[in-house]
């Protein structure tokens, strides 16, 4: 589906080069004086000659060396395919179709949607290429804020297909590792133009000023660092929140809401809450209050309670938004049974780890410790209710569990100290009798035979 | 019962009367003559006698901890594991048990092996006792056995893919082997039918064998008696000049000094050292690094990592199988081989042999056990 774009991304720009050589007045460049015998595609007699292009034209030199890469060329579609004209004469009219209606242009940036659109919105066409393709590309381009910006203003700086997936006549297939839109490589991509501040100057979302910080923070975000650091492709980058041609992902309001789309119990959790509401009447964000946008850190226990690194502290510690103090308690209740929990886990499990390394049979409390550590994530999503007793509830049975195999674990070291006073005890019977029969077989006289 | 019909004194004590019963019923007479007959030559390497006792000893627990493991551990894929870890953690001293059978396992091996060595050392087979040697040889073989199918019971990651691989090697056996892999196994690969038939011949089988064994092994050795060096004898000026002492007591209290000594060894390993459980076989899963089988295989199993994939156009697996197979057939022939055995002839040909195959077992065990 991807590639298929990439092919009509090819094409437009071929096209545009094409079209911007064969504008009214201007001479047609004069034919090399020997290509040798015509082929099937004669297009590189000409743009592939170096010395035809210069100055202003030299955009319009492509080589078949410069298409090598090119998903479209490495599927087998020809300039023509794209471009349209007739690749078979070094006619240059005829070449061209200059006479005719069938050369396909790009005046301007504006028209290359439509011109990739041509092949891959044509589910017919690109079943040539893939089983079930995506045809549904150009409709959500116009969507999104880039598609409108060009659509209203014609602006040359707003990415179009071209500008994400390849440069001039070098389209990649998504999946190729070099890719520009490729999961680890596509923020960068994004970044080119979001994080210069001459393309990004006077440019506004929702109002507000866009800035070019994004891509800056989303490295240091705990998705930057997954996807960059850890290799990990389920990581979010810009598209999976933004959308990849349209505004957002489908089913998601708003990109505000677009967390949903992976950390689904939160979600749903927390859309069910008076908070959403709220944040809604004040207008705040929904996650990003308490997670921020960009700069998504990993999310620790310190964000809960009053804090100082605290979220709630934002809102309750100053009734901000109308928040109150007893959900300020709330906040405080929670995180010390919070903390409780995790204490708790934390002794068991090196009460565990010594009981192995001394060697005792501790994989019953070893597995049911894993118990304990899903009460505590079950407990960290419950607070997405903002509903004390859920979260009570989880960090009860928590405790109950990491206490349980505490002492389990304590009774395993006990059983180790019981087995050397045990095997000390044993011992001194054993050494006793050894010596005692020892003592008797000196005073056993050996009779002659 | 009258006292003129048993032969008691008319005030013959309630003890004597029971002693009485069962000697009348039992044979006990001639069994306690045998006894009193029987006398153990005391010379340098007397205390080798005691080897053959302490395997004993060590076989009887065996038989004890075993018939104790036997009575929880649940032979199926499904509970192998499971009722291995509810012995170790809740059966009361269940840990001790089956730490001490499978500590008593590794020392029998050794001891056995330490009986083989002093008893080719001291020309213990030669003329009469040639099939004493046969069936020793035999039963260490069969205490292998013991080990190796008792190794795959608790059904853990370690166990079965040893396992896999012990039984692999087995295919490599020219003309048979495809059929001795599928015998061992039960089918293609090691699954539940491999477990149920290794715990057959654990806990059946192979104790039938060696019952059959050790009688005639035991037999034999009260038959013709306890083997005199050949050079002990000649120092002496006869066999028959060599000092003995009796059986019973003497050489029987010296034997207990040596068994509780072992069963002191045998608690102290197993509390300090219990072995491990690991984690529940997972067929489908990977194979845990640095598989090895128990050390006394290990040798075996290094040399036939090592060997080259092909020797003169042959399998390297193949000739390594084939190697040993020989080898073991040398051991049991060797009072054959030993034609000089009887006249005191030196059989240098063999020590060189016999030095070559504990240094080479030595190293490749140590190897294996570093690598």
């Amino acid at each position: 589906m991807k590639f298929a774009l990439l092919s009509i991304s090819l094409a437009a720009i071929l096209a545009w080069v094409v079209a911007a050589a064969s504008q009214p007045g201007e001479k047609p460049a004069p034919l090399p004086k020997d290509k040798g015998p015509l082929k099937e595609n004669n297009c590189t007699a000409c743009h592939g000659e170096s010395d035809l292009w210069e100055g202003e034209k030299r955009r319009f030199h492509v080589t078949e060396k410069d298409l090598a890469k090119d998903i479209h060329w490495q599927k087998g579609l020809r300039c023509h395919d794209c471009h349209g004209g007739d690749p078979t004469t070094r006619h240059y009219p005829s070449a061209h179709d200059v006479e005719g209606a069938k050369f396909r242009s790009i005046k301007s940036p504006k028209d290359i949607p439509g011109f990739c659109g041509h092949c891959h919105s044509d589910i017919e066409y690109m079943r040539n290429y893939q089983a079930s393709p995506r045809t549904d590309q150009l409709p959500e381009y116009w969507t999104s804020g880039h598609g409108k910006q060009l659509k209203a203003t014609g602006d040359p700086q707003v990415a179009v297909c071209t500008s994400c997936h390849g440069g001039k006549h070098q389209l990649y297939a998504i999946r190729d590792l070099e890719s520009p839109v490729y999961p680890t490589r596509i923020a960068k991509t994004c970044a080119t133009c979001h994080s210069d501040p001459k393309v990004m100057e006077g440019r506004k979302y929702h109002g507000r000023p866009l800035g070019t910080h994004q891509y800056e923070e989303w490295q240091q975000s705990v998705h930057g660092k997954a996807l960059l650091e850890k290799g990990d492709l389920s990581a979010p980058s810009c598209n999976r929140c933004h959308g990849n041609h349209g505004a957002a992902p489908q089913n998601v309001d708003s990109v505000a809401n677009v967390c949903g789309n992976c950390h689904s119990k939160v979600s749903e959790l927390f859309v069910k809450t008076r908070m959403k509401h709220r944040f809604e009447q004040v207008g705040l964000p929904g996650c990003a209050t308490c997670h921020g946008n960009h700069l998504i850190r990993h999310p620790t226990d310190e964000m809960l309670g009053m804090g100082e690194k605290a979220s709630c502290v934002k809102c309750h510690g100053e009734g901000r938004h109308g928040a109150t103090l007893a959900g300020a308690e709330v906040a405080r209740t929670l995180r010390s049974q919070l903390d409780q929990l995790s204490q708790l886990i934390t002794q068991a499990e090196a009460k565990v780890a010594e009981a192995e390394r001394l060697g005792m049979e501790v994989s019953g409390p070893r597995f049911d410790l894993r118990k304990a550590f899903d009460a505590r994530v079950n407990a960290r999503t419950l607070i997405h209710s903002f509903a004390p007793d859920p979260v009570e509830h989880a960090l009860s049975e928590g405790i109950q569990t990491a206490s349980e195999v505490e002492e389990r674990a304590e009774a395993a070291l006990q059983e180790h100290t019981n087995r050397r006073i045990w095997l000390a005890v044993s011992l001194v019977p054993i050494a006793v009798v050894v010596v005692l029969l020892l003592l008797y077989i000196r005073r056993l006289p050996i009779p002659n035979s | 019962m009258s006292p003129a019909s048993d032969g008691l004194p008319p005030k013959a004590t309630r003890w004597q009367r029971l002693r009485s019963f069962f000697v009348e019923r039992l044979g006990l007479e001639s069994l306690g003559a045998l006894a009193a007959k029987k006398r153990v030559p005391i010379h340098g390497k007397t205390v080798f006698y005691f080897l053959g006792g302490m395997a004993l000893f060590l076989f009887a627990i065996q038989v004890i901890t075993g018939a104790l493991l036997s009575l929880y551990y649940k032979p199926s894929p499904d509970q192998a594991f499971e009722s291995t870890r509810a012995i170790m953690t809740e059966v009361d001293f269940g840990w001790l048990i089956r730490s001490i059978h499978s500590w008593c396992a590794n020392l029998l091996i050794g001891v056995l092996l330490l009986h083989l060595l002093t008893a080719y050392s001291m020309r213990a087979y030669r003329r009469p006792r040639e099939v004493t040697w046969i069936t020793g040889v035999l039963l260490l073989g069969l205490f292998m056995a013991f080990g190796f199918s008792g190794y795959l019971l608790p059904w853990n990651q370690l166990a079965f893919f040893a396992t896999r691989v012990g039984t692999a090697i087995l295919g490599a056996v020219p003309l048979v082997g495809p059929d001795l892999l599928l015998l061992a196994r039960g089918g293609e690969n090691v699954t539940g039918d491999t477990l149920a038939r290794f715990y057959a011949v654990h806990v059946v089988i192979l104790p039938l064998a060696v019952f059959v064994l050790l009688g005639v092994h035991l037999y034999l050795v009260q038959k013709h008696g306890m083997s005199i060096p050949q050079s002990v004898a000649a120092k002496a000026g006869g066999e028959e000049k060599v000092p003995t002492m009796p059986f019973f007591p003497h050489f029987f209290l010296r034997d207990m000094v040596g068994w509780y000594i072992a069963l002191g060894l045998l608690a102290a390993l197993a509390a300090l050292f219990p072995p491990e459980l690991g984690h529940k076989a997972e067929p489908f899963g990977s194979a845990p690094p640095g598989i090895k089988p128990e050390w006394y295989f290990l040798a075996m199993f290094q040399t036939l990592k090592k060997l080259p994939a092909h020797i003169f156009g042959i399998e390297g697996e193949v000739v390594g199988v084939l190697f040993f197979g020989f080898f073991v057939l040398v051991v049991l022939l060797v009072p054959f081989f030993d034609v000089g055995a009887s006249q005191g002839r030196p059989r240098r040909c063999l020590n060189l042999l016999a030095t070559l195959a504990v240094i080479a077992f030595v190293v490749m065990t140590v190897w294996g056990l570093m690598e």
